[in-house]
């Protein structure tokens, strides 16, 4: 059940106190308490952010919702949202204005979330000039680091970089993060990869736990293969192995292995990296980002499906030729266009599960949804594939994690993306007088979105 | 209070100098001051009168009486209170005061405290965990036994292909040939015929010969393009894939254990732009654990293909030193963690690269009930416990783990868990439910490579069960001999015996050593490294030639600062190679040998060492003459009483050289005792001074090298120099026993004693008979680890 503007909604005197723990005798006493006023309350919200990249421009007859305001309908490609349309933005009219080096594929994913230039460097796209690395940070990036800056808003990883088929190839076409000028950040595509880094620590302590038994089984038969005077070594190990296992046992029994709890996801085992595992991979790392979320592991996240001019075939969908390939196809060309279409519509079905997983998951601490404090910024290289124009380029939001005004579709007119960039970080509480290149953030943040 | 602290200090610096045999203990206990000397024989006398009655004459306790052994860890003090307050039992006013202090302080000396327990008792093998090298070697080898291990060569550098285009087509290939080092700039120009400058690619392939275990760092320099494998074919340690503004350093810390060669794989691309080419230049450079930055030299570079490697990057906590060689006789808890996250990490890489390839190569194998996976997983723990498991076994270490985990990468960890951390792996010698051949396969491989069996002849060999005579363990202990392995660890021994495994500071007052600085000091450390390896690994592998050879390894660095002295045999080829092709010069390092009677007697004389064994601006006759009474005389001797001596300064004493001085200072009678002995040693080497450059002078007077020796037998060697004492060395039975004795602790990590009283005496003897092999010692400490005789004795116990 999802609630429209639950973001914003005050709870209840008894909700809190239960979220707070505090019986309703000592309820008096408390509630008189500045510290523990509402103000502070609203304060501590989390909020989060997750970037949705797929790759190769949009076509925008389908995409884009003919009216602007609250009064809007969806077109084909963003029908998968329609449930969600009370928290959905969208955002017409935003440009990638950023110049230089590059070809536009790499100035597109390359500048999306950072707002510079590219570097000279010796990547040859198809036309254009060849360009390096980023010469900046990117906007996750920066959030991060002003989050993990702040004691309330740290977190244990403060980012998470997951991807879905990301080649194993690091250039300017496959990054979209930089942790600063000519610092990518590799995206983790291998569900299992992003697993251990994500629960490894725990699950290995849990796994050494459930083997403690065999092992010092495995210790009292070997002591009588070696003499007696020499099994004091192996006496002082046995007694080791056994106040470890009685450690972990403790640690077990006390939730602290569990630091997750059940939110550990269950991933379907023996998954391989392959295009047509592509749905199945995109399930499995979505739904360890709503655990990470649930465990608090971090509050900012960008999920990259494939990469600029990625070329996924989405044979599940009866489209044998790679994405990439199709989206050169002139608009005339009916066939493409219209495969184009389910393509982008499926990316949709994308955004709109992990919102839905969102809406249907309770802010652990009480407080509405993930969703409630979660915002999806859903975008793409490019506006539309065949002209490569970085014009229009698809900004769709979801969720009220910067709680900017939802269910409205928005049209700007010619607008540099960098001040999208400037919005949302003030609207995570860290406003900027520029973002990227400062010649596109004169007009400071966009208007009419609050 | 300071008695006590002071004379268990001394116990143990003992324990450690001596390793053992009684009689250079008591030698010890003889030396000690007076005072102390006279109160344990007053001790002695009080005992023998008062107390031997009920506590029998070694404290072993009387039938009837007080019959338990008088052992124990109170101090001295305690001790002496304990006395003091109760006995003799009946009578304690008849023991008290200076008394009791002097029977307790002779108790402590010879029968109660531990280090008297453990001199009383006689060496024996003891029950070892892996060592940390051991840990290390033994999970490479567990990777390596799904490849192959190459064997040590002398084919130097990397094999080079230009290409003229960056597609790698074989009609593109312009040059191939052997780089020796990568070190290149190209500028705007082409890197060799028919390449256009504006687009080429090239790939450097080989190998990486590491000599040592440790944190290493990569250090790449390059202007454009660039991707460096390194372990295996597709492990990426640094992708420059996209050349981006003017970032040109690269930096990667890795860790790599010693004795492999590491695949290596650099691709550097030049791409065709629409922009200006930028100039081309690349180098690769290193830092070694504890070294500075440099060039990666042509001896580590390896020119042929080489099969996948892997090294734990776990960080395993260092091993019990306290008898002057590492011994695995402690577990503690940053140890077990250490094996757990090298386990954990073993079992990633098994599952991400070996069970893959396993997978490839059974893909037609019937897999009901996944018995690939659990074949993969039995070799790999047969392997890890070095021999074949029962099928109770198996069920119980594979077939039942594998149950508990659907994901084959989640059954690979959890094996691999159980299997790494069990004591099977861990204790090696934990295995008298083996076959004598699996048992002396165990021990060879353990004492040679410090690793699992894991060479095909060796594992063929103990199936067969023909791995029990001494005949036979020492046939294969030459055939495992010839490794690269082998080579890390003898070196390894050698840097022991030379004193050089912990860093030394080599800084010199730079206005009268001007030149001799960290890049120089590279230098000689390379030179005396080709000189081990040259003649342990020759046929000869003559232990003399270490310490009278008339020959070294020189480098233009090292001729510029030491002089003509140090002039190569033959020149230098490095600029013929340079104007051939694009390397770089400066950083290249090139080894020849020069030659001088006068200048060089092996090691003792090496620059290295000399400038090691001095201050920072004159020589340490001290530190020189206790490296040749300990280290190749194998005496021991105690450290001075005052540990907080300082040498007298040079300044204060303008008109004396530094043998006057030292002369000077150690005169007083209390420490003439051991210094008269390190002295006249230490001064033989005078002739060089604190950067180890020859001088005849110093101060204007000409330098005295003569001094003399006493040896364990008391008789008295005199010599005039350097030279005359290095021939005296290499016919000295100290000095033999001292290189056998100290290859043996390294090699078996336990001592000499602990496999008979003769042991020691039988292997200098049969050293001596083989003219001194090296090689042929290694292999007869192998066949003495490995005969069962010595195992079963264990056994029974």
């Amino acid at each position: 059940m999802v609630h429209r503007n639950e973001t914003r909604s005050i709870p209840s005197r008894r909700d809190f106190l239960k979220q707070a723990g505090i019986s309703a005798a000592a309820a008096g006493f408390v509630m008189g308490l500045p510290s523990l006023s509402r103000a502070r309350w609203t304060a501590s919200r989390k909020q989060r952010l997750v970037f949705i990249f797929s790759p190769n421009g949009v076509i925008p007859d389908h995409f884009w919702p003919k009216a602007t305001g609250s009064e809007f309908g969806f077109e084909r490609i963003l029908a998968p949202l329609s449930d969600l349309k009370h928290q959905v933005i969208t955002l017409k009219g935003l440009c990638n204005r950023i110049k230089g080096d590059g070809d536009g594929h790499m100035r597109g994913i390359g500048c999306l979330l950072t707002g510079i230039e590219l570097f000279p460097g010796d990547v040859q796209g198809g036309s254009d000039t060849p360009a390096g690395w980023s010469m900046g940070i990117s906007v996750d990036q920066f959030l991060k680091n002003k989050l993990q800056s702040v004691a309330e808003t740290q977190t244990r990883f403060g980012s998470i970089e997951m991807g879905v088929m990301v080649p194993d190839r690091a250039d300017t076409w496959t990054r979209m993060c930089y942790a600063g000028a000519n610092q990518p950040v590799a995206p983790i595509d291998n569900p299992y990869q992003m697993f251990d880094k994500l629960y490894g620590q725990s699950k290995n302590r849990q796994l050494l736990a459930s083997v403690m038994d065999d092992l010092l089984d495995d210790f009292r038969k070997v002591e009588s293969l070696i003499s007696v005077e020499d099994r004091h070594l192996l006496q002082e190990h046995v007694a080791m192995v056994r106040d470890i296992e009685k450690e972990l046992e403790l640690e077990l029994s006390h939730g602290q292995l569990a630091d997750v709890g059940h939110a550990v996801p269950g991933l379907p085992p023996n998954i391989k990296e392959e295009n047509d595992n592509m749905p199945q991979l995109t399930r499995m790392q979505m739904d360890m980002l709503v655990s990470s979320f649930m465990a608090d592991f971090t509050r900012i996240a960008s999920f990259q499906i494939t990469n600029s001019v990625g070329e996924p075939k989405m044979r599940w969908l009866g489209i044998d030729e790679g994405h990439h390939h199709l989206s050169h196809e002139p608009d005339t060309n009916e066939a493409a266009y219209e495969k184009l279409i389910k393509i982008n519509t499926w990316y949709c079905e994308q955004v709109a599960y992990l919102a839905k997983r969102l809406a249907e998951t309770p802010e652990p601490d009480g407080n509405g949804s993930l969703l409630d404090n979660t915002t999806i910024v859903w975008t793409n290289e490019l506006g539309k594939g065949n002209s490569h124009t970085r014009d229009d380029i698809p900004f769709v939001l979801v969720g009220g994690g910067l709680g900017l005004k939802t269910g409205v579709a928005h049209a700007f007119e010619k607008t540099p993306h960098n001040r999208l960039l400037m919005t949302i970080c003030e609207a995570m509480g860290h406003p900027v007088s520029s973002f990227g290149n400062p010649d596109f953030c004169n007009d400071g943040v966009l208007t009419g979105l609050v | 209070m300071r008695l006590v602290r002071s004379s268990t200090h001394l116990f143990a610096i003992a324990l450690a100098v001596t390793l053992a045999p009684v009689s250079s203990s008591c030698s010890i206990f003889a030396q000690q001051p007076n005072s102390d000397a006279e109160l344990i024989a007053r001790g002695q006398m009080i005992y023998t009168k008062m107390c031997v009655e009920c506590h029998g004459a070694g404290g072993e306790g009387v039938s009837g009486a007080y019959e338990r052994p008088l052992v124990g860890d109170l101090s001295i003090g305690q001790l002496a209170g304990e006395i003091d307050r109760t006995m003799p039992e009946g009578d304690p006013s008849a023991c008290v005061g200076e008394d009791a202090h002097a029977v307790a302080a002779y108790l402590h000396q010879a029968i109660y405290s531990e280090a008297a327990q453990l001199r009383q008792r006689p060496a024996k093998q003891m029950l070892s965990r892996l060592t940390a090298e051991q840990l290390r070697q033994s999970i490479s080898d567990l990777y390596a036994h799904w490849d192959w291990i190459p064997k040590p060569e002398n084919k130097r550098g990397l094999s080079a292909q230009y290409y003229k285009s960056t597609k790698q087509r074989k009609e593109d290939l312009a040059v191939e040939r052997i780089d020796p080092v990568i070190n290149f700039d190209f500028g705007k120009d082409s890197p060799g015929a028919e390449i256009p400058a504006k687009e080429f690619l090239i790939n450097w392939n080989g190998g990486l010969k590491v000599d040592q275990s440790g944190q290493f760092e990569i250090v790449v320099r390059s202007t454009c393009s660039f991707t460096l494998h390194l372990g295996r074919h597709d492990r990426k340690l640094i992708d420059n894939h996209v050349q981006s503004g003017d970032k040109t350093e690269f930096r990667e810390q890795i860790r790599l254990t010693a004795g492999r060669i590491y695949p290596f794989h650099l691709k550097f691309i030049q791409r065709e732009r629409k922009t200006e080419l930028p100039p081309a230049s690349i180098s690769v450079f290193w830092v070694t654990p504890g070294g500075v930055e440099q060039l990666i030299p042509s001896e580590n570079w390896v020119p042929d293909w080489m099969p996948a490697q892997f090294a734990t990057q776990a960080a395993i906590p260092p091993d019990d030193r306290s008898y002057g060689f590492e011994r695995g006789i402690k577990v503690d808890r940053d140890w077990d963690a250490a094996v757990t996250s090298a386990a954990v990490e073993f079992a990633q890489v098994a599952a991400n690269e070996l069970w893959p390839n396993y997978q490839k190569k059974n893909k037609d194998a019937p897999n009901d009930n996944r018995q690939v996976l659990k074949a993969f997983l039995r070799e790999t723990l047969n392997v890890a416990f070095r021999y074949s498991m029962t099928d109770e076994m198996a069920a119980k270490f594979v077939d039942s783990q594998v149950a508990k985990e659907d994901d084959d990468k989640l059954a690979i960890k959890r094996v691999l868990l159980v299997g790494l951390k069990s004591p099977r792996f861990l204790y090696p010698q934990a295995d008298l439910d083996r076959s004598p051949s699996a048992r002396a396969g165990t021990r060879l491989a353990l004492t040679l490579l410090d690793s699992l069996p894991v060479d095909q002849h060796l594992r063929k060999t103990i199936e067969s069960g023909e791995l029990e005579s001494e005949e036979q363990l020492r046939g294969m202990a030459w055939h495992l001999i010839n490794d690269q392995r082998v080579r890390a660890k003898t070196k390894a021994m050698l840097y022991e015996w030379l004193g050089l495994s912990a860093p030394r500071d080599r800084k010199k007052q730079p206005e009268q050593f001007a030149g001799f600085d960290d890049a120089l000091v590279q230098d000689l450390q390379r030179s005396l490294d080709a000189f081990l390896d040259d003649i342990v690994w020759s046929e000869s592998s003559d232990y003399r030639q270490l310490i009278v050879s008339d020959w070294s390894y020189t480098t233009a660095r090292v001729q510029k600062y030491y002089g003509d002295s140090w002039n190569p045999t033959e020149p230098f080829s490095v600029a013929a190679l340079a104007s051939a092709t694009a390397v770089k010069t400066a950083d290249h390092v090139e080894l020849k040998r020069t030659s001088s009677r006068q200048f060089h007697a092996g090691v003792l004389t090496h620059p290295y060492l000399m400038s090691g064994l001095a201050y920072h601006n004159s020589t340490s006759p001290i530190h020189r003459g206790v490296f040749l009474l300990r280290n190749v005389l194998g005496r021991s001797i105690q450290p001075p009483q005052d540990a907080a001596f300082s040498p007298l300064s040079p300044d204060l004493h303008p008109d004396l050289t530094t043998r006057e001085r030292v002369i000077l200072q150690t005169s007083p009678e209390n420490c003439a005792g051991c210094h008269d002995r390190i002295n006249s040693l230490g001064f033989a080497l005078e002739n060089w001074d604190a950067s180890g450059r020859f001088i005849e002078t110093e101060r204007n007077k000409p330098i005295d090298p003569s001094g003399y020796y006493i040896n364990r037998l008391g008789k008295d060697v005199k010599f005039a120099e350097c030279r005359q004492l290095a021939q005296y060395i290499i016919a000295s039975d100290d000095a033999h026993q001292a290189f056998v004795r100290r290859a043996f602790q390294h090699f078996a990590k336990q001592p000499p004693a602990a496999y008979g009283p003769d042991v020691l005496d039988r292997l200098t003897k049969k050293f001596v008979d083989s003219q001194f092999n090296i090689r042929s010692l290694l292999v007869e400490i192998a066949v003495v680890v490995s005969t069962p005789s010595a195992n079963s004795e264990i056994a029974a116990k």
